[in-house]
């Protein structure tokens, strides 16, 4: 099973500070953990949401509206996509985050729709062919 | 640059009440990622299952504590994704703009660059073996995070 282990924002993060050498050193130890053990499929860091925006879609219309969003905890700071054989696993690889180095209040755990969750279609064989397509052009392996 | 577009949904969306997409609301969709793809700008994309299939882990002085979903109090979870590679900020939302938003039930998206290596560098990181690891990790990722343009 594919999880998302979802960072979620705080001020410092939506304030653009980056980590000190030994916060830096603390999570890329346990990054190696992950990547040691053969669960870690991708990880990602996402600038503040004042480098982003928003689209919002009401009865055709599209709206524009630029960052930065107030609700910082509701936002993502970052991610880690790992392939586990259960939510358990998934839990006790968060578990383990350098949390305290990071001040790193929260992590979501979310599981990933695989496309075998779908009943099978036209729409659902193309999506499967374009994920081929994807892995084969040296794109992501998920 | 890398750019991840969220969609972002309440817990009264029909996903996070746990209905799946119809065959009828997927195929605008695959359209529209078929067009992603044509033009060269899709480097990933998934769907996220309800918050009630997930838990979250909070660290109180470093000291996880697990408590399974639904997360029935936040205004807004993560529902899926794309990760695209684009030539700027107007170009992604171009691109978002299309999103087949009404067949999808999306009423909104989310737009957010990614650091690359290059921004720590930026900011006089100075060389290290901890930033050094990080590179060679990121080269290994498919997502390219260790500083591919």
């Amino acid at each position: 099973m594919r999880f998302m282990m979802i960072v979620k924002a705080n001020e410092k993060s939506e304030a653009g500070v980056l980590p000190t050498e030994a916060q830096f050193a603390a999570m890329g130890k346990y990054n190696e953990e992950l990547q040691k053990a053969g669960v870690l499929v991708d990880l990602s860091g996402l600038k503040p949401s004042s480098a982003g925006v928003k689209v919002k879609f009401s009865g055709g219309k599209r709206t524009v509206v630029d960052g930065p969003f107030t609700e910082a905890r509701e936002m993502i700071a970052g991610y880690w996509i790992i392939q586990v054989k259960s939510k358990e696993e998934a839990i006790e690889w968060a578990k383990r985050i350098p949390a305290e180095s990071a001040e790193m209040a929260e992590v979501e755990v979310r599981p990933f729709f695989e496309l075998e969750d779908f009943a099978p279609g036209p729409a659902v064989d193309a999506a499967k062919e374009r994920m081929k397509k994807l892995q084969a052009d040296g794109g992501p392996k998920s | 640059m890398r750019v991840m577009i969220m969609v972002k949904v309440n817990q009264d969306s029909k996903g996070e009440r746990g209905a799946v997409p119809t065959e009828a609301e997927m195929a605008p969709m695959g359209k529209f990622n078929e067009e992603l793809q044509k033009a060269g700008v899709l480097l990933d994309l998934s769907g996220l299952k309800p918050s009630s299939a997930g838990a979250r882990v909070t660290f109180n002085r470093g000291k996880p504590t697990v408590v399974d979903g639904p997360f029935t109090e936040a205004k807004e979870l993560v529902a899926g994704y794309w990760i695209l590679q684009v030539k700027s900020k107007e170009e992604a939302i171009e691109w978002a703009k299309r999103i087949p938003a009404e067949s999808g039930g999306i009423e909104a998206v989310e737009i957010r660059p990614f650091y690359e290596m290059e921004d720590l560098e930026m900011e006089d990181f100075a060389p290290s073996p901890a930033v050094d690891a990080a590179k060679e990790l990121g080269k290994k990722l498919p997502s390219g995070a260790g500083g591919k343009p």
